[in-house]
């Protein structure tokens, strides 16, 4: 049953690694480390229940602290920088199009 | 056993947020998939690994990352739901009602 369960993690592991690598804006990485590292937090839990030694329990803690800060720091680059086109192009000035849409 | 079954489910609940995250085609909708359904999935990882821990330092442990996580990813999916409005021109692509229009003049929001 844990072995059924590590293989389903990796699995999801290799989708949010496909969103990180394909992109296209800084968003949807930052969405994909976010996944990675619930992965991560699911097979460390997995792990501790496999052997029986809680030893890393606190390591699930600080991964989910950790994770908060790092996406909430980049959503503030990103925003702060004031626009990135989905396609990867250059940045353009902050709320650039909006007025005229309005 | 109970346990390593719902510990099966909540990798699942994940592995269905990633492929949401891999399959649709909006940043906003990558969001959600990975908001709602990952949380959940991690909740249930937890919960079914609390049961089988033997220490009950270790199960606090867990049911405090259980709580942290809960409240944690919904101002993180906020945080990125308002940089992918301001970054990508989401306004420009609104059909019907735009709720944060006018939230950053000083008079409107």
């Amino acid at each position: 049953m844990n072995a059924a369960t590590f293989v389903v993690l990796v699995a999801a592991g290799l989708c949010f690694g496909y969103r990180l690598w394909r992109g296209p804006s800084v968003i949807d990485r930052v969405i994909a480390v976010d996944g990675l590292l619930v992965v991560g937090v699911a097979a460390l839990v997995v792990n501790t229940m496999r052997t029986g030694d809680g030893s890393f329990v606190p390591v699930a803690v600080v991964t989910s602290l950790v994770g908060f800060v790092s996406t909430s720091v980049v959503a503030r680059y990103v925003e702060g920088r004031g626009g990135e086109p989905a396609d990867g192009g250059p940045p353009g000035p902050r709320h650039a199009g909006r007025e005229e849409h309005r | 056993m109970i346990a390593s079954s719902i510990v099966l489910i909540g990798a699942v609940l994940i592995l269905l947020a990633s492929i949401g995250v891999v399959r649709f085609n909006d940043t906003l909708a990558r969001t959600h998939a990975l908001t709602k359904a990952s949380v959940f999935g991690i909740v249930l990882v937890l919960a079914g690994a609390a049961f089988r821990v033997d220490d009950t330092r270790d199960a606090a442990a867990l049911a405090l990352t259980a709580v942290l996580q809960l409240l944690v990813t919904p101002v993180s999916g906020h945080l990125i739901g308002r940089a992918v409005y301001r970054s990508q021109n989401f306004a420009a692509r609104l059909d019907t009602v735009d709720e944060l229009g006018n939230a950053d003049d000083p008079q409107g929001g």
